[in-house]
């Protein structure tokens, strides 16, 4: 385990900049809700007007649509987006996971057909991980494809689908060989499944607070074509592994609630502060410098072409954690009771944070399952 | 960037020399004449002191890289109040160093800030001369000293003064480590006074010593939690290593995400304050390394269950340092309050540019 100091250069200094600028004038503060970090609004429009700044898919190589940027670069749009509480959410998964996972294990004709679409922020994506009966214990899924002509048959249901029903497209790890004894991992493939394949049904899961963005999707007899496998059937599992380490790490793992905290401070200005109040503010500006420059050195590391996946680990368990201490920590100091709907925009942020923050610690991994992770590798054994 | 030949030697020279048994003798008898000695031959207890004031020259963040060392090694000796404290407060005031060790009095945080000379008053006693008269606590290692500084108002300005030990009456009293913190009473003793530069003063003194707690935190952190990954590799129970249970996995994962976070705020920290100023990177280092400390200790002593609690085992010369470091410099309220002007001064559109820039955004 190793973090490296990092700061910003020059020229990413001027990004920083440029991203400021252009977030203060298209969502300038008491003009939009903000949203609480990655579970953000879906808005084409806002992902175009990113896009055509090149800071969608940015760190894929031009060829391919991008705009050759590095995982730091990155780093900042996306850290300035989360904290202002800007709707990214149409573009997010593509941004973060699937236009790497097609970079690196697609076919050129997959990379030419998904990857410039996702640069123009067009194309939102699904993740299609967890079944009824494999949620932590991945490598159980049972959602199977099976040999048809020039493709494959799939039979099965995902659950706790965020956004399919408003995404384009499909990610999905299945099951293309009966589980082996000994080796589950084997005979996992991973797909790109139009959601709008015939076969292919989509119903809510609300969520607890009511809203919409879990579903189940449910394949019957959905015909994928050999050219929508990606990388080499049998690979799914080391495919997915290195997917998930594009999940790890980033602001969207520490920021969440940055909003929520600035609202506060912003509807507290002109009135006299109590100290702990003020200390508070103090605690949580110190412990987001320390977490973003653990996090930032993550992003450097990449772009000197580690695979920190132990450094990733530990941070997003940090982070998720962190981010329900701070909610908590609210909580404690306010006295009045807070709703979804109060007349404040801080206490609607925070009722939101309350209610849907228990969700951090589990998404895209669990934090016991990183924590095996990041002992492992602590250990010095294979993560 | 701090040269690896510095991180190399001063490793080298502790690995040797600070054994368990070396730790544990020297806390018994008080002092480590020996360590000491072999640590001054390499000219790190002048580390970052400029050569033309008698030092070794080098940056800070050099001399911080080798008190992270000390702490790592648990070294018992006064590596920061010889240098980049007591060393650094000389060479500003233009005092002449004695040969022999110098330590600080460590000022103390009040309503109205930090005051430099404990519970001493200070009065001219002619040309360069100043007579101090009060009690000052915690003075860490005074009992060894030839010398001991402080910056306190004198005649309303604000001055460094340097006393020699043979001045003053020193009781002896550890702190929960059993490193010398001792109470040091002056009765019109005399030593060299100068008027402290712009910059020197015991805010500043302050800072500079929370930040020399900070690196010496980060490496106690570092080891704290080293032996715990290797104590629940080796420790056997149910059959297996206790670190394959995932209760114990959540000690090691919290102990390991302290110590790089505290490394990295004093590798951080020391970056800023050795290009200029950097209260806030020391603020918030200061009290990163606090809450860490208690939290690492907690899963690190839980991790390694009652052999964590036995003096035949190493694990305490770092926790209770920890314990003891956490509170020099500034405790917790002190630092969040420090940091909770600074945020709440910024205000809510740049909070978050705070957090990115941190003492740049502040002017």
């Amino acid at each position: 385990m190793r973090f490296t100091p990092t700061e910003l250069t020059g020229p990413e200094l001027e990004l920083q900049a440029e991203v400021r600028e252009f977030l203060a004038a298209e969502l300038p503060p008491g003009s939009h809700e903000p949203c609480l970090g990655m579970a953000a609004d879906h808005d084409r429009e806002f992902s175009a007007k990113m896009a055509a700044r090149g800071w969608v898919g940015m760190a894929l190589p031009s060829r391919w649509g991008g705009s050759d940027r590095t995982a730091v670069q990155r780093f900042i749009v996306v850290e300035e987006m989360l904290r202002w509480g800007a709707p990214v959410g149409h573009h997010w998964v593509a941004d973060r996971q699937t236009g790497n996972v097609i970079l690196k294990f697609g076919t050129d004709e997959q990379r030419e057909r998904f990857l410039a679409p996702i640069c123009r922020g067009e194309l939102g994506f699904s993740i299609g991980m967890s079944e009824p009966d494999s949620g932590s214990d991945l490598a159980s899924v049972s959602t199977r494809a099976e040999r048809a002509d020039d493709g494959w048959i799939v039979n099965g249901t995902k659950i706790w689908t965020s956004n399919a029903h408003m995404n384009d497209w499909f990610i999905c790890l299945l099951r293309t060989a009966p589980m082996e004894d000994g080796n589950k991992h084997a005979g996992l493939s991973q797909f790109l499944i139009d959601l709008s394949s015939p076969g292919l049904e989509i119903s809510p899961i609300p969520f607890l607070d009511g809203s919409h963005h879990f579903n189940e999707v449910t394949f019957h007899d959905v015909f994928v074509p050999d050219t929508n496998v990606v990388g080499q059937p049998g690979m799914g599992w080391h495919q997915n592994t290195t997917e998930m380490a594009y999940e790890r790490g980033g602001p969207d793992r520490w920021l969440s609630p940055f909003s929520t905290v600035e609202q506060l401070l912003r509807e507290a200005a002109g009135t006299p502060m109590q100290d702990t109040v003020s200390d508070l503010f103090g605690e949580l500006a110190a412990r987001w410098w320390g977490i973003r420059n653990l996090s930032l050195s993550v992003a450097r590391l990449i772009d000197e072409g580690e695979a920190p996946s132990v450094e990733s680990a530990l941070v997003k368990e940090m982070g998720t954690r962190y981010e329900q201490e701070v909610v908590e920590k609210l909580v404690q100091l306010i006295d009045e009771e807070y709703s979804p709907e109060s007349e404040s925009l801080f206490e609607r942020l925070l009722a939101q944070c309350v209610v849907t923050f228990p969700g951090n610690t589990i998404r895209g991994g669990t934090i016991e399952i990183l924590r095996s992770v990041a002992s492992k590798g602590l250990q010095g054994l294979p993560v | 960037m701090v040269d690896e030949l510095i991180t190399e030697t001063a490793d080298r020279l502790f690995s040797e020399l600070c054994t368990h048994e070396a730790v544990q003798a020297a806390e018994n008898v008080g002092a480590a004449p020996d360590i000491w000695d072999a640590f001054c031959e390499t000219g790190f207890d002048l580390i970052a002191v400029p050569e033309a004031s008698g030092g070794s020259g080098g940056t800070l963040a050099e001399a911080i890289e080798v008190l992270r060392l000390v702490g790592y090694h648990s070294a018992p000796i006064p590596a920061a109040e010889n240098g980049i404290l007591g060393g650094w407060l000389l060479a500003e005031a233009g005092i002449e160093r004695p040969d022999g060790l110098v330590t600080v009095v460590p000022p103390r945080a009040g309503a109205d800030g930090w005051s430099g000379g404990g519970a001493c008053s200070a009065e001219l006693a002619g040309e360069g001369s100043a007579a101090l008269t009060g009690e000052a606590h915690r003075v860490p290692w005074a009992r060894s000293a030839e010398m001991i500084v402080c910056v306190c108002e004198c005649d309303g300005q604000t001055t460094v003064i340097a006393v020699p030990t043979s001045e003053c009456e020193v009781s002896p009293l550890p702190n929960m480590a059993g490193e010398p913190r001792d109470t040091v009473r002056f009765d019109g003793a005399t030593g060299q006074a100068a008027p402290a530069p712009n910059g020197v003063d015991a805010a500043a003194l302050a800072e500079r010593g929370a930040l020399s707690r900070v690196a010496l935190m980060a490496g106690a952190i570092e080891k704290l939690c080293q032996l715990t990954v290797s104590y629940t590799n080796e420790r056997v129970q149910f059959g297996r290593p206790v670190a394959r249970f995932q209760a114990v996995q959540q000690h090691l994962v919290w102990a390991a995400q302290d110590a790089a976070l505290v490394r990295m705020s004093a590798e951080v920290a020391a970056r800023e304050a050795t290009r200029g100023d950097a209260p806030f990177e020391i603020a918030a280092a200061k009290l990163i390394a606090n809450q860490a400390a208690a939290r690492a200790t907690k899963a690190c002593h839980q991790a390694h269950g009652a052999m964590g609690m036995t003096q035949e085992y190493p694990l305490h010369h770092f926790s209770r340092r920890l314990w003891s470091w956490r509170k020099e410099y500034g405790s917790d309220a002190h630092w969040s309050a420090v940091l909770g002007d600074m945020a709440t001064g910024v205000g809510a559109d740049s909070l978050y540019p705070l957090i990115t820039s941190g003492t740049a955004a502040l002017q």
